[in-house]
């Protein structure tokens, strides 16, 4: 019996949400309802509320846990079918308004994965009741404040450098005023490469507004500004030595490093347009665009290039922290772009084997 | 390799950290070999490894001594601060030594750009005992009291 209540609610839902139009405004309504009965003690049932059509439909209760003392924090009721791991946290910040929604992490059980916000509660409920483990995922900022912050420090330390602060370098030998021009070639490169990366940052990206924890920030704000720091202190150096053969070698890789500065905008910006460009939904495919044509072998070429840019970068000022610094830059990409070219594979099986992840014929 | 129950991080860290101790500072700087700090960590460390090994060959077995339980996990109040001396002691025994040798130690100009100097890379790594030591006790007083009282109340319990 109780499965047929079910499925006499489903239907009536899938005739209402034939139509469009009534369905945003439908589900506002249900949600008011549920604001409003949630702040009413949940004991008693509220089958006898006017206005409600579907006082037959099915509704979840959510038990929510701490996931380390295994007490229970509050039970959210009256949640409808068609309910998202997103609205349970919106419900719970009412509740509760410390935790904003994202800063809570919901488990099926403890120790299992976070459920994503566009989970919806039918999917992963086993009955009408479950239960839900809460993790405080701490002190939450977004992914473009992240961003902004990570680039804009390199930018900054590596104009300090560059200027020859006094306390950095010593007064008397910085003062000679022999550098050089690939010194100001390689500060000129680098305040592009970072100004370029804040303004795509705001108009390229489209960063989901997801979030990241705190600790995330600073690892990310350590990383780049250590490196930097270190970087900029050996290129500003009154005994900096040039490279070992001369201007060819500065010349052919600042013309590298910008066209792979090049390739990588035009690449950035490709990605934030898909719908524009390919017959796939979600997959760029190459067009006039000459730099695009990294595409046909490659299915992250964003990272090629920026690789290309940075050992460009190194070749030109010849200096073994850059290496360095590439070498780990370069580790980390090849595991983001491992991870994009799996989910690429699964989803576009048919035109993607000659491909590589990110290296053309290697990786 | 899923032998033993161990952190791999935890346990490569601490592995690096030995190897470091005994290639790049003792056995590099021979003037420090006639320490008595060596003498404190060998030791300490010999003791500790005797007592970790049959820990997990009789855990293996599933045939484990209370004594020897409780040593590994008590013995360590003593041990684990009497290596650390002895490491920090053989360290900075070791200092005036590189910077004589300019040891491991690359100086600008060259034709890298780069430098390196193994004396203040010594210091940072002493430096860093003070945040890392406590963690790491902490964590095993942590497991002690988790292992030797907790077991025993839910034995009482059963």
């Amino acid at each position: 019996m109780f499965k047929r209540q079910k499925s006499l609610a489903s239907e009536r839902k899938r005739g209402l949400f034939s139509q469009g139009a009534t369905r945003s405004l439908w589900k506002n309504d249900m949600r008011n309802f549920q604001y409003l009965s949630q702040f009413v003690l949940s004991a008693g049932p509220l089958k006898l509320f006017p206005g409600v059509r579907h006082s037959k439909t099915t509704h979840f209760e959510i038990e929510i846990l701490d996931a380390q003392t295994r007490k229970q924090i509050c039970i959210v009721d009256k949640v409808t079918q068609t309910s998202t791991i997103h609205d349970v946290k919106q419900k719970f910040h009412k509740a509760y308004p410390k935790w904003y929604p994202s800063r809570v992490g919901l488990q099926l059980e403890c120790g299992g994965p976070f459920l994503k916000d566009y989970i919806t509660i039918q999917s992963v409920a086993a009955s009408s009741i479950i239960t839900l483990y809460f993790t405080d995922l701490g002190q939450q900022v977004s992914w473009i404040t992240v961003f902004l912050a990570e680039f804009t420090g390199p930018l900054l330390i590596y104009l300090l450098f560059y200027l020859r602060i006094p306390c950095i370098y010593d007064v008397k030998e910085s003062s000679r005023r022999l550098r050089h021009p690939v010194v100001h070639l390689a500060c000129f490169f680098h305040c592009m490469h970072y100004i370029r990366y804040l303004l795509e940052t705001l108009f390229v990206h489209k960063v989901s507004a997801g979030h990241t924890s705190l600790k995330n920030l600073l690892k990310g704000c350590a990383f780049y500004w250590g490196f930097t720091s270190w970087i900029a202190y050996y290129i500003n150096h009154p005994w900096y030595t040039p490279p070992a053969f001369g201007n060819r070698q500065v010349t052919v890789s600042a013309i590298s490093f910008l066209i792979c500065e090049a390739g990588n905008h035009f690449i950035n910006v490709m990605l934030s347009h898909p719908y524009h460009t390919g017959n796939n939904a979600c997959f760029p495919s190459p067009n006039y665009n000459p730099f695009s044509w990294m595409f046909f072998l490659v299915s992250c070429p964003n990272y090629t290039y920026e690789i290309g840019s940075w050992i460009s970068f190194t070749v030109m000022t010849q200096t073994l922290p850059v290496g360095i610094f590439t070498l780990l830059m370069s580790i980390q990409m090849s595991l983001w772009a491992r991870k994009k070219h799996k989910i690429y594979l699964k989803k576009f099986n048919s035109y993607m084997h000659r491909k590589s992840a990110m290296i053309p014929f290697i990786l | 390799m899923g032998i033993v129950p161990s952190s791999v991080v935890l346990t490569s860290f601490q592995v690096i950290s030995r190897v470091f101790m005994i290639w790049a500072v003792t056995h590099s700087v021979k003037e420090v070999q006639s320490e008595d700090s060596v003498l404190l960590f060998v030791v300490a460390w010999t003791l500790t490894e005797i007592v970790r090994y049959s820990f997990y060959t009789f855990s293996l077995l599933n045939h484990l001594p209370y004594l020897i339980k409780w040593a590994r996990y008590t013995l360590f109040i003593v041990l684990y601060p009497m290596g650390v001396s002895g490491e920090l002691l053989t360290m900075y025994a070791a200092l005036p030594f590189v910077r004589q040798a300019g040891l491991y130690s690359i100086s600008l100009p060259n034709k890298y750009n780069f430098s390196f100097d193994y004396y203040a890379f010594l210091i940072l790594v002493m430096i860093s005992y003070i945040p890392i030591f406590p963690q790491l006790y902490f964590h095993m007083i942590h497991q002690r009291r988790k292992i030797l009282f907790y077991t025993e109340e839910h034995k009482k319990f059963e």
